[in-house]
C-alpha cells in the first residue's frame, strides 16, 4: 500500500530575479512500513523533498499525496493538523525545545491538537518511549545536559510520541560521529521493524545509506536511480 | 498549559534581559502607585484633620432674618434638624453644637485677630486626640467657664502666660460691639489647617458673648459613622430638610473653603433659613488638586511605558530571530499559528505582570519606610496623619494600572508575535543563527 506519492513534483524558489529549481520533476512512491533513504550531494534537493512530504512545504508543480490525498489545496491549518496526526520529524540539529526536559520534550507533540490522552496512559507511554531509546536516567535533564547522540534519541522518541504513520529524518546523523550515527539509524530500523512505521531519512553518508531497505538517489533536483533490486527482493 | 509553561521558562532564558524589561515596567508602576497612594492618603488626611477641626462631616448653619431686617447667624431651634436626621436613619457618630466668632484678643497692649470656637468638650472627645496641649489641661475648660485654649504662636504674640486674663473684643450676633474676658487655661501645639488655627472656649460663654441664648449655636456639625457615605447622606438630608424648612441652594458659586465664610444670601425669606455644607464641598479644591496630580502621574506613566514598549517590541523582534528554528520545529511538530503567537503573548503577559508585581512590592516597601518618618507639627501637619505620611492604596486603581501595563505590553508584543506565527515553517527551519 502506497502511503507517500510524489507525481512530477517541481519546486522553484525565487532568488532575486531568477528562479532556483530545487526539485525539477520527481516521481516517487513509498510503501507503508518502508525504511527508505534519500541520498545525494549537498544542494541536490533532499531537504526540499522531505519538507514537501512532511507538509512543511507544498510543491510549485505536480502533486504530493499522503495517504492518497493531495497536500496542495490544504490551508496552513489543515497542513499543520495533517503533520501532527501523520508525521514525526527528526532533525539534523536535533531541534529539541531547550526549556523542556527530556520527558517534556517527548510530551510536547502530545499536548498539541485536540485529542487528549488520559494522564496516566500518557505518562506510561512516554516512559516506555524513554526506555525504548535508552534514556531512563536522563528523564529529567534538559537538552543542554545531553550529548548529541542522546539528543537525537530524545528526538526519535519525540517523533514517535503521536504514533505517526511516517517519520521523516533530514540528515539525522550529520552532526554525530559515525559510530553514534550508525547506532541512531539502527534504532530507527528497529522501531521500523517493530511498529511498521514508515521511515524516510536523508543522508550523504554512504555507510548509513546501506542500512536502508530502499535508496532514492538525487542529483540536481532529479532522481538518478531508485534501488529497485532491494524493493523486488523485499517484495 | 504547554504554552504557558514554555512561555514562563522562556523568560528565564535571558535573565538579565527579562530583568531589565521587567524592571522598567516595575519602575513605572512603582512611581504611579506611590503617587496615587500619596494623593489618596493626602485626601483622607486633609478630610480627617478638617473633620476634627470642624467637628464633623456635614455642617448646618442658620440665618435668621429679624423684623428689623437684620440677618443673624444662629441656629435657634435644632429639633427639626435632629428629628429629620433620626427619621432618615442617618448613622451619626456624634452631633456637635459650636458657636464660632472671630474677635480680637487683647493682652497688655498686644492684640491678635483670632477665630474662637465655643465648644462642649464633653461631646467632642475627638478633639482631645487632635489637639495636643503644651501647657495646661482640658479639664480647665470644664471647671472654668471662662477658660480659653489658644495655640502657642498666638500666646507668644500676646506674650501671655497660663492664668492670665485676656480681653476679647467682638461683634454680637445682633451687631453690637461687646467685650469679654477669658482666662488662658491651656496652650496648644496647633499647627492649624491651612493657616487657620482655632482657639477654643466654652460654648455657653461664647453664646453669652454673642448674645444668642444659652442652648443656641451658630454651627451644627454632624460626624458620620461612615466616611464614604458623606455625599449621599448629605443629599438625602438636604432634600428631606427642604420639605420642612427654608434652605439655601446647595450649589454655591463660591468654591471650597470660602463657602463656609458666608452664603450667598440672595432672595427674600422670613425667619430661619439654613445652609448645608459637607466636608467634601469644602475640600473640593484638595480633591481637584489630587485629581490633577494623579492625571500628571498617569501621563508620566504612559510616556514612560511607551518608551519601555518600544524597547519591548524591539527585544521581541530580536527574540523571534534567536528562536526561529525553535518556532519552525514547533510548527513542524503540529503547533498551529495561534499556539506560537500564544507563547509570545504569554511571555509578554508574565513579563508585564511580573514587572508590575515587582514594582508594587517595591512601592509598598518605600511607602512603609516613608511612613515611619515623623515630620512633627510643621505647617504640613494638616496633610499628614499625626505627623506621618499616610499612603492609601486604592485596589481598583492598582488593578487598573496592572491591566494598563498588561494591555500595553501585549500590544507591544502583538506584532512581533504575529510575525512569528506567520513564519513559513520551512523557511524557519532552514534559518540558522
Ligand atoms: N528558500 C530557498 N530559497 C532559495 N533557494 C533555496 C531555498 N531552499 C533551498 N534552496 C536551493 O534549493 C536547492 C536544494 O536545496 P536543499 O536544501 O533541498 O538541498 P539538500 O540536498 O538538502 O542540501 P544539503 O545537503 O546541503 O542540505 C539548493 O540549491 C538550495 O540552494
Ligand atoms: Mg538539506
Amino acid at each position: 500500500m502506497v502511503i507517500i506519492e510524489l507525481i512530477d513534483v517541481k519546486k522553484f524558489y525565487p532568488l532575486g530575479n531568477v528562479q532556483v529549481e530545487a526539485v525539477r520533476g520527481v516521481r516517487i512512491s513509498i510503501k507503508k512500513g518502508d525504511f527508505i533513504s534519500i541520498a545525494g550531494p549537498s544542494g541536490s534537493g533532499k531537504t526540499t523533498i522531505l519538507n514537501m512530504i512532511g507538509c512543511i512545504d507544498t510543491p510549485s508543480a505536480g502533486t504530493v499525496r499522503i495517504n492518497g490525498s493531495s497536500t496542495s489545496d490544504l490551508s496552513d491549518k489543515e497542513l499543520t493538523t495533517l503533520r501532527h496526526r501523520t508525521i514525526g520529524f527528526i532533525f539534523q540539529l536535533f531541534n529539541l525545545i531547550p526549556v523542556l526536559n527530556v520527558y517534556e520534550n517527548i510530551e510536547f507533540p502530545l499536548l498539541l491538537g485536540k485529542e487528549k490522552m488520559d494522564k496516566k496512559e500518557k505518562k506510561e507511554w512516554i516512559d516506555s518511549l524513554i526506555e525504548e531509546v535508552g534514556l531512563k536516567e536522563w528523564r529529567n535533564h534538559r537538552p543542554n545536559e545531553l550529548s548529541g547522540g542522546q539528543r537525537q534519541r530524545v528526538a526519535i522518541a519525540r517523533a514517535l510520541a503521536t504514533k505517526p504513520q511516517i517519520v521523516l529524518a533530514d540528515e539525522p546523523t550529520a552532526n554525530l560521529d559515525s559510530e553514534t550515527g550508525t547506532a541512531i539509524i539502527r534504532l530507527m530500523k528497529k522501531i521500523n521493524q517493530e511498529q511498521r512505521t514508515t521511515f524516510v531519512f536523508s543522508t550523504h553518508d554512504p555507510d548509513i545509506v546501506e542500512i536502508a531497505d530502499h535508496i532514492i538517489r538525487l542529483h540536481d533536483g532529479l532522481v538518478v536511480s531508485e534501488d529497485i533490486v532491494l524493493e523486488e527482493r523485499s517484495g | 498549559m504547554n504554552n504557558v509553561r514554555i512561555a514562563f521558562r522562556n523568560l528565564n532564558r535571558q535573565k538579565k534581559r527579562s530583568f531589565l524589561l521587567g524592571g522598567a515596567i516595575a519602575f513605572g508602576i512603582m512611581i504611579i502607585i506611590i503617587l496615587n497612594a500619596f494623593t489618596a492618603g493626602f485626601i483622607v488626611n486633609v478630610r480627617e484633620n478638617f473633620s476634627l477641626y470642624l467637628a464633623g462631616h456635614i455642617f448646618l448653619t442658620g440665618m435668621e432674618e429679624t423684623e428689623s431686617g437684620r440677618v443673624i447667624n444662629v441656629i435657634r431651634d435644632d429639633t427639626v434638624l435632629k428629628d429629620t436626621l433620626k427619621r432618615l436613619g442617618i448613622k451619626v457618630k456624634y452631633l456637635v453644637k459650636r458657636s464660632i466668632f472671630t474677635g480680637t484678643l487683647i493682652f497688655e497692649g498686644e492684640y491678635v485677630l483670632q477665630k474662637i470656637d465655643g465648644i462642649n468638650l464633653k461631646k467632642e472627645e475627638g478633639l482631645k486626640d487632635r489637639l495636643i496641649l503644651k501647657e495646661g489641661s482640658f479639664n480647665a475648660l470644664a471647671s472654668d467657664p471662662e477658660a480659653l485654649i489658644i495655640s502657642e504662636n498666638v500666646v507668644n504674640q500676646l506674650q501671655a502666660v497660663l492664668g492670665d486674663t485676656i480681653l476679647v473684643k467682638l461683634t454680637t450676633a445682633t451687631g453690637q460691639q461687646n467685650v469679654g474676658e477669658f482666662e488662658l487655661a491651656a496652650i496648644s501645639i496647633d499647627p492649624g489647617v491651612m493657616g487657620f488655627s482655632a482657639g477654643y472656649a466654652n460654648l455657653e460663654y461664647v453664646n453669652e458673648l454673642l448674645n444668642i441664648g444659652q442652648d443656641k449655636c451658630t454651627l451644627l456639625s454632624i460626624f458620620l459613622k461612615d466616611f464614604e457615605s458623606i455625599d449621599s447622606e448629605a443629599d438625602r438630608f438636604y432634600s428631606a430638610l427642604s420639605q420642612k424648612v427654608n434652605m439655601f441652594d446647595r450649589t454655591s458659586d463660591k468654591e471650597g473653603f470660602e463657602s463656609l465664610r458666608g452664603v450667598s444670601m440672595q432672595g427674600e425669606w422670613k425667619g430661619m433659613k439654613y445652609q448645608l455644607l459637607t466636608i467634601n464641598d469644602l475640600l473640593s479644591r484638595a480633591d481637584q488638586l489630587a485629581g490633577i496630580v494623579n492625571i500628571i502621574g498617569l501621563v508620566v506613566l504612559l510616556i514612560l511605558l511607551s518608551i519601555v514598549m518600544v524597547g519591548i517590541t524591539n527585544t521581541f523582534r530580536m527574540i523571534i530571530y534567536e528562536r526561529i528554528r525553535e518556532i519552525g520545529t514547533m510548527r513542524a511538530l503540529g503547533m498551529q499559528r495561534n499556539g506560537v503567537r500564544g507563547i509570545f503573548l504569554y511571555e509578554a503577559l508574565f513579563l508585564s505582570l511580573g514587572g508590575a508585581a515587582m514594582g508594587f512590592i517595591i512601592a509598598l516597601i518605600i511607602m512603609v519606610c516613608a511612613s515611619i518618618i515623623n515630620f512633627g507639627m510643621g505647617p504640613l501637619f494638616f496633610m499628614l496623619k499625626n505627623g506621618h505620611l499616610f499612603f492609601k492604596i486604592i485596589p481598583a486603581q492598582v488593578i487598573l494600572h496592572f491591566a494598563l501595563v498588561a494591555v500595553l505590553t501585549l500590544t507591544a508584543v502583538f506584532f512581533p508575535a504575529r510575525k512569528a506565527a506567520r513564519l513559513d515553517p520551512a523557511h524557519a527551519l532552514r534559518t540558522h543563527y
